[in-house]
């Protein structure tokens, strides 16, 4: 007992911790090999053209169900750009939307408010960071699905497209904007945290130099934090790839490519993403060894996407070297 | 601040004052071990059945259970989880639950040495919004609508709303949607058009929402009053016309398990079969097989 009371020596610290990064780093190498080595099945069989479109998704997702332990090649058959394309709509626009939305509210929390505000603020905004995705879910199915089935798909653009898709509310709208209302309270809360962090004597710099307030943020403030911009973003977008079970509920589980040549009805076609994908089937996991395969391919290009995510995010804040005031 | 401590001498350099907060320590921990090691040995005394599968066949397996483990003077304990058919299925023949839930007749393709116990049946409404008071479809409207042949309700008569049919469906991996296609569309597959919800609740809620959908579910849910329940072929979906044998679509929910049932499980499952309680329960809202 009075051992572990004296402090350490250097060398020991030094051993138990990097013996714990390690096996963090282990676990995750982990990880990415079990999921590689059951998702190898699905690529052997399609190679690359496992994200090219062709044929219906659900109807080769369907077919695989009746397959047992002997599958035949052909059972593997899928073309999975459905889905891809899915997340990629999804994540793409629910980041695009939340970027701008959540510099300028940190900007207003943390420049421009009065300290009561600011205060409680803050606050409300870890508050809404911390909400379980599930919650957001029940939002979208009980309030925004019924809401946009009933009031804002005209029964024009059903009937118009009554033959190729249904249009029932669930669907590209409400999984965006329940994504958005989920990510932007974490860019807020991390982009506050680094305004706080630019140094007073910038501000007062600018001030001197009779710069009005809002340029001073612009020019200044902005520029200097924006590696803490990035790294919130790249957070945000792994959070929005990673969502399942509110996808789920709330965008019309059908395996569908919005097409935004139909106009306004695009945004309320259904669709599925990765991840939805794995949480709607995942019953099959354990069963017919096609669908086993697929699924787990789908959760090693999640884990790909995140990790070129995070290649991406570091790349872009290298040349931002210069301007750094946090990592 | 760090106490500096002088280990001069041996037992007369320590004074013994320090002792007494390490003995209450080491005392303290022996008592939580001996009491957190007698607690399993507690749990054990009771037996533990796990169960997973069918969301259908749920809200019955919970009834039966609950009464069970009073019958038992809480002599047994029951861990009941849904997930599907599919899922029942892959987790005992894994070995991962004692009993899985399944609403839907065994399959080819399913894990050898699985031992089927029907125990009650159930039947299969054809459901609307409850807006569309839809009385009745026969079973060409039904193959029609489900497959995506008739797409605007202005084709069916009686529908009491317009516009294109919203068709909700499960996912594939569904028992309920393995005996609807079986007992409505003579094994034909569903339109690739309908969106496919992974649950009862799920289906029932979308259906609820959406004034122009059309969707199936076991008689439990479909007569909760939240959607509308259509006849088929001319008898309505209720439990009396089901029970009676007038209406036709009537599948079953059996509890399977891993060779032929053993232990706390075979007295569950037996006692399920024989016992006049049990039929009670499973008479209430399901039909006695």
């Amino acid at each position: 007992m009075s051992r572990l009371r004296k402090p350490w020596s250097d060398r020991r610290a030094e051993l138990v911790l990097g013996a714990a990064s390690l096996l963090t780093g282990a676990i995750v190498l982990g990880m990415v090999a079990f999921v590689a080595v059951r998702a190898w099945p699905t690529f052997a069989h399609n190679g690359l053209s496992w994200l090219a479109p062709g044929g219906s998704l659900g109807g080769q997702i369907e077919s695989m169900l009746s397959t047992a332990t002997n599958a035949p090649a052909s059972a593997y058959h899928v073309r999975a750009w459905p889905i891809v394309y899915g997340t990629l709509l999804i994540t793409g626009l629910a980041v695009a939307l939340a970027l701008p939305l959540a510099v300028l509210c940190a900007v207003f929390i943390v420049e421009l408010a009065p300290a009561r505000v600011r205060r409680v603020m803050i606050r409300v905004v870890r508050l809404l960071a911390s909400v379980p995705s599930v919650i957001w879910g029940l939002l979208g199915i009980l309030v925004l699905v019924p809401y946009v089935g009933n009031h804002l798909v005209t029964s024009a653009e059903r009937t118009s497209l009554q033959n190729t898709v249904q249009l029932t509310g669930a669907g590209l709208v409400v999984a965006v904007v329940l994504l958005t209302l989920m990510i932007t309270p974490i860019m807020v809360a991390l982009t506050c945290d680094a305004l706080t962090a630019v140094p007073a004597a910038w501000r007062e710099g600018a001030a001197a130099l009779g710069v009005n307030r809002l340029r001073a943020i612009r020019a200044v403030t902005l520029r200097a934090i924006r590696p803490a911009i990035v790294a919130a973003t790249v957070l945000a977008t792994a959070r929005a790839l990673g969502e399942a079970i509110m996808i789920s509920m709330v965008s019309g589980s059908v395996f569908f490519s919005p097409r935004p040549s139909d106009g306004v009805a695009f945004l309320f076609e259904p669709l599925r993403t990765l991840a939805s994908t794995i949480v709607d089937f995942r019953e099959g996991l354990g069963g017919a060894p096609a669908l086993n395969s697929t699924l787990y391919a789908c959760a090693l290009l999640l884990l790909f996407s995140v990790f070129v995510l995070s290649v991406a995010g570091y790349l872009v804040k290298l040349p931002l070297r210069k301007y750094q005031v946090r990592g | 601040m760090h106490r500096i401590r002088r280990f001069e001498g041996g037992a007369a350099g320590r004074r013994p004052a320090s002792r007494a907060p390490r003995l209450r320590f080491a005392a303290s921990l022996a008592a939580v071990t001996l009491i957190g090691s007698a607690v399993p040995a507690i749990a054990s005394a009771t037996s533990v059945i796990t169960i997973s599968g069918a969301t259908a066949s749920y809200p019955l397996v919970q009834l039966l259970a609950h009464k069970y483990v009073k019958l038992e003077h809480n002599k047994v304990s029951f861990r009941i989880s849904q997930g599907g058919a599919q899922i029942g299925v892959n987790d005992v023949a894994a070995g991962r639950v004692t009993i899985g839930d399944v609403s839907r007749d065994p399959l080819p393709t399913d894990p050898p040495g699985l031992v089927f116990y029907p125990i009650a049946k159930y039947a299969i409404c054809v459901v609307t919004n409850k807006s569309n008071h839809l009385a009745n479809l026969s079973e060409a409207q039904v193959q029609a609508i489900f497959t995506g042949k008739d797409r605007e309700w202005s084709q069916i008569s009686g529908a009491s709303v317009s516009g294109p049919i919203d068709i909700i469906s499960r996912t594939s991996t569904a028992g309920v949607l393995t005996n609807f296609k079986s007992l409505f569309l003579a094994n034909k597959s569903v339109s690739k058009l309908a969106a496919e919800e992974p649950s009862e609740g799920l289906l029932e809620q979308q259906v609820e929402n959406t004034p122009g959908a059309i969707g199936f579910l076991s008689n439990y849910r479909a007569d909760s009053g939240g959607v509308n329940a259509v006849g088929y072929n001319g008898v309505g979906c209720t439990l009396a016309n089901a029970s009676s044998g007038q209406y036709s679509a009537v599948a079953r929910f059996y509890e399977v398990t891993k060779g032929k049932a053993s232990g706390a499980a075979a007295k569950f499952i037996s006692w399920i079969d024989s016992s006049r309680v049990a039929h009670k329960i499973v008479a209430s809202q399901w039909i006695p097989v």
